[in-house]
C-alpha cells in the first residue's frame, strides 16, 4: 500500500543492492568500452582506477605531497571559514534585523536584492575585489551564503511568538538574555538547517572558483586531470567530493540533535 | 488583620485608533485574593491584562503593583517586571527547554546574569543544580513531578498549562495574571486545574490564620462564568453595555467594570455544586453579557460594602 513502512532488513538490503547495481552497471559499460578501444581512458576499468587512486594517495615527486590529502585540505579550509563568516555575519544581521525595527527597515532591501543573485555570476567581482588568493574564496563563500542565512535568521526570529519574550521578561530577563536565552534557542535549529541547504551552493561555488583560477583543492585537480584525459584520477575524486558533502551534512544533523534536541521531536 | 492592597488601577483608558477600548477603569486587588474577571468577548481583558503586565501600556491611568517580601512598597508599572507573572493560552512555554528547565527558567534569568554563566561556570553549574531542584519540587507541587524531563511538545495541553503555572510561581510574584488559561482544555482538565488554583487559595488563607503575608494574589480571565464563580473569590465584571448616555457620553466610550462582588468559596474537595450560584450566575449575565442592558455603571460594584460586612460579621480576635 502507499506510504506503508518496510522493515529495516528491507531498507539495508535494498541499500546496498541499489550501489552494487551501480557498480556492476560501470563494470560492464567499462568492459565494452575497452573491448572495443583497449587504450581507452574516459570510462576506465578497475585496475586502471586503482591506479589513479594510487596516484591520488601516494606521495607525488614532482609536489612532494599526496595531491588527495593537499586538496581535501585546502578545499575544506577555504569551506569552513567561508560559511563560518557567513554563518558569524549573517547570525549578526538576522538578529539585529529581527529585534530591531530601524535594522530591519534599512537592511531588508538589499539583502532581498543580493539573496536573488547568484553569487557564480559575481565571481568576477570577487576576482577583482579580493584578488584570487585564500581571501578571494573565503568572501566569496561568506558573502554567498550570507544573504540567504541572514533572512533565514531574521524570519525566525520574528516567528518567535512576543508571549514568549513578555514572559520572559516577566521571569527577570534583561534584553540580552531575550537575545541570548530565547530568540538564538530558537534560531539555532533553524539556522542550521539552512547552512546543510546552503552547504550544496557553497560547494558549487567554490569548485567553480578552484577551477577557474585555483592551484590547489578539489576544483582545480578535477579540471586538471580532466584536460590531461586523466578519468582514472578525476572519478575518484567525484565520489570522494561526494562523501565529503555527505560528511558535513551528516555532522551538521548531529550538531543540530545535539544543540537542539526539542527540534527534532517537533515543536 | 487587614489585607493589604496587592494591585490599584486608576482611571485607566486604552483604545486602538479612534476606537476606545477601556474607560475609567477602577480596580484594587487586595493580597491574597483570586479576582476572576469576566466579560463579552473583545470587550477589553485582554487589553487590560496587557495594561498590568506592562509590554502595551494605557494611554491614559496608571497601574501600581504592591511587591515586596515582609512590607509591600508600590511601583507604577512601567513594563514588564519580574514581580508580576504571566500565564498565557497559547505559547505558555519555551519550546526549547524540557518541563523542568522551563520553571527553573525564572531562577535562572532572576538571579544571575549572561557573563556569571559564561565566566564563573564551575560556581553556575552548582546553582544550576539547585534551581533544578527547586524546580522540581515545584513541579511536584503541581502533580507533575515525572514529566520533569519532557519538552513541551511531548506533553498535553493540560500539563503544559500546570507547568507553566509552576512556572509563574516559583518566582514568587506579587500578581499572577492569567489570561483564559484553561480555555483550550477539556472539561476534566480543566475542572483538575481549576482545583489546583483552589489548593493555592487554601494556602492563603492558612497563610492569614497564621498572620503571614498571603503567598498568591491571582487575576483570572475566564469566558467561563461557573469558572470565574467556582475559582476566584471576588468576581468582576468589565463590559461595554452600561448606561453611558446618561453619563454624558455621546459615543460608546468603551468598557469598563460594571459588576464587582465576592463569590462563594470552595474548597479544592468540595462537591462542584453550581447551582447554589445560579442566580449570581443570572445576575452576571445579565448586567456584563447582556448587549442591551444600561445600568448605571456603579450600580453593581457591592464588594467593598460586602467586604465591611463579612468583617463585622466575623468575632474580633
Ligand atoms: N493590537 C490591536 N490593534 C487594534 N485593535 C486591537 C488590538 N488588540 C486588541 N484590539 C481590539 O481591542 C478590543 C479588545 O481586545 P481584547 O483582546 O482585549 O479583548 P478580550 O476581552 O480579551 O476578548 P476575548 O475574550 O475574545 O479574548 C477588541 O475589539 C480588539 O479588536
Ligand atoms: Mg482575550
Amino acid at each position: 500500500m502507499i506510504g506503508e513502512p518496510i522493515a529495516r532488513v528491507w531498507h539495508v538490503t535494498l541499500g546496498i543492492g541499489a550501489v552494487l547495481l551501480l557498480l556492476i552497471a560501470y563494470t560492464i559499460l567499462s568492459m565494452r568500452q575497452h573491448r572495443e578501444n583497449p587504450d581507452d581512458k574516459t570510462i576506465p576499468s578497475w585496475s586502471q582506477l586503482s591506479e589513479g587512486v594510487k596516484k591520488s594517495v601516494e606521495v607525488n615527486q614532482r609536489s612532494n605531497e599526496r595531491w588527495v590529502v593537499a586538496d581535501a585540505q585546502a578545499t575544506s579550509l577555504r569551506l569552513f571559514w567561508g560559511v563560518f563568516w557567513g554563518v558569524s555575519g549573517s547570525l549578526l544581521i538576522g538578529m539585529l534585523m529581527g529585534c530591531f525595527a530601524f535594522v530591519e527597515a534599512f537592511l531588508y532591501p538589499p539583502l532581498a536584492f543580493l539573496a536573488k543573485i547568484p553569487p557564480i555570476a559575481l565571481l568576477a567581482v570577487f576576482f577583482v575585489l579580493a584578488g584570487t588568493g585564500e581571501t578571494m574564496y573565503v568572501t566569496m563563500i561568506a558573502f554567498g551564503v550570507l544573504p540567504t542565512l541572514a533572512q533565514t535568521v531574521y524570519l525566525a526570529v520574528k516567528e518567535v511568538p512576543a508571549e514568549l519574550r513578555y514572559k520572559a521578561y516577566t521571569l527577570g530577563a534583561s534584553h540580552l538574555e531575550i537575545i541570548w536565552n530565547v530568540l538564538l534557542r530558537h534560531v539555532l535549529p533553524k539556522l542550521i538547517d539552512a547552512i546543510r541547504l546552503q552547504i550544496g551552493p557553497a560547494m558549487v561555488y567554490l569548485i567553480a572558483a578552484e577551477m577557474v583560477v585555483g592551484d590547489v583543492g578539489f576544483g582545480y585537480r578535477i579540471r586538471l586531470q580532466f584536460k590531461l584525459l586523466n578519468m582514472s584520477v578525476v572519478y575518484p575524486y567525484i565520489v570522494v567530493l561526494g562523501a565529503f558533502g555527505f560528511g558535513i551534512d551528516y555532522a551538521l544533523r548531529k550538531l543540530q540533535a545535539f544543540v537542539s534536541p526539542w527540534y527534532a521531536k517537533g515543536y | 488583620m487587614d489585607q493589604p492592597a496587592s494591585l490599584a488601577i486608576d482611571c485607566l483608558s486604552h483604545g486602538f485608533g479612534t476606537k476606545p477600548v477601556l474607560h475609567d477603569v477602577q480596580l484594587r486587588i487586595l493580597r491574597g485574593q483570586i479576582v476572576a474577571l469576566v466579560g463579552p468577548s473583545g470587550c477589553g481583558k485582554s487589553t487590560l491584562l496587557r495594561a498590568i503586565v506592562g509590554t502595551h501600556l494605557p494611554r491614559q491611568g496608571t497601574v501600581t503593583v504592591f511587591s515586596g517580601n515582609s512590607h509591600l512598597t508600590g511601583h507604577v508599572v512601567e513594563g514588564p517586571g519580574r514581580d508580576r507573572g504571566i500565564v498565557y493560552q497559547h505559547y505558555s512555554l519555551f519550546p526549547f527547554l524540557t518541563a523542568v528547565e522551563n520553571v527553573a527558567f525564572g531562577l535562572m534569568l532572576d538571579q544571575t546574569n549572561i557573563s556569571y554563566r559564561l565566566f564563573k561556570f564551575p560556581r553556575w553549574l552548582k546553582r544550576r543544580a539547585e534551581h533544578l531542584k527547586q524546580a522540581r519540587e515545584f513541579l511536584d507541587r503541581v502533580g507533575l513531578g515525572s514529566a520533569a524531563s519532557l519538552y513541551p511538545s511531548e506533553m498535553s495541553g493540560g500539563m503544559c498549562q500546570r507547568v507553566a503555572v509552576a512556572q509563574a510561581l516559583i518566582m514568587k510574584p506579587a500578581l499572577l495574571l492569567l489570561d483564559e488559561p484553561f480555555g483550550a482544555l477539556d472539561e476534566a482538565m480543566r475542572e483538575e486545574l481549576q482545583r489546583m488554583l483552589l489548593g493555592l487559595y487554601q494556602e492563603n488563607l492558612a497563610a492569614r490564620r497564621k498572620g503571614e503575608l498571603e503567598p498568591h494574589t491571582m487575576f483570572i480571565v475566564t469566558h467561563e462564568l461557573n469558572e470565574a464563580l467556582y475559582v476566584g473569590d471576588r468576581v468582576v465584571g468589565l463590559s461595554q453595555y452600561w448606561d453611558w448616555r446618561q453619563a454624558g457620553h455621546a459615543q460608546p466610550p468603551g468598557a469598563t467594570v460594571v459588576y464587582d462582588c465576592s463569590a462563594p468559596i470552595f474548597e479544592p474537595d468540595d462537591t462542584r455544586d453550581f447551582s447554589c450560584f445560579a442566580g449570581q450566575r443570572e445576575e452576571i449575565r445579565d448586567v456584563v453579557f447582556n448587549p442591551d442592558s444600561a445600568y448605571p455603571r456603579e450600580k453593581h460594584l457591592r464588594y467593598w460594602q460586602e467586604l465591611e460586612q463579612q468583617r463585622e460579621a466575623e468575632p474580633a480576635p
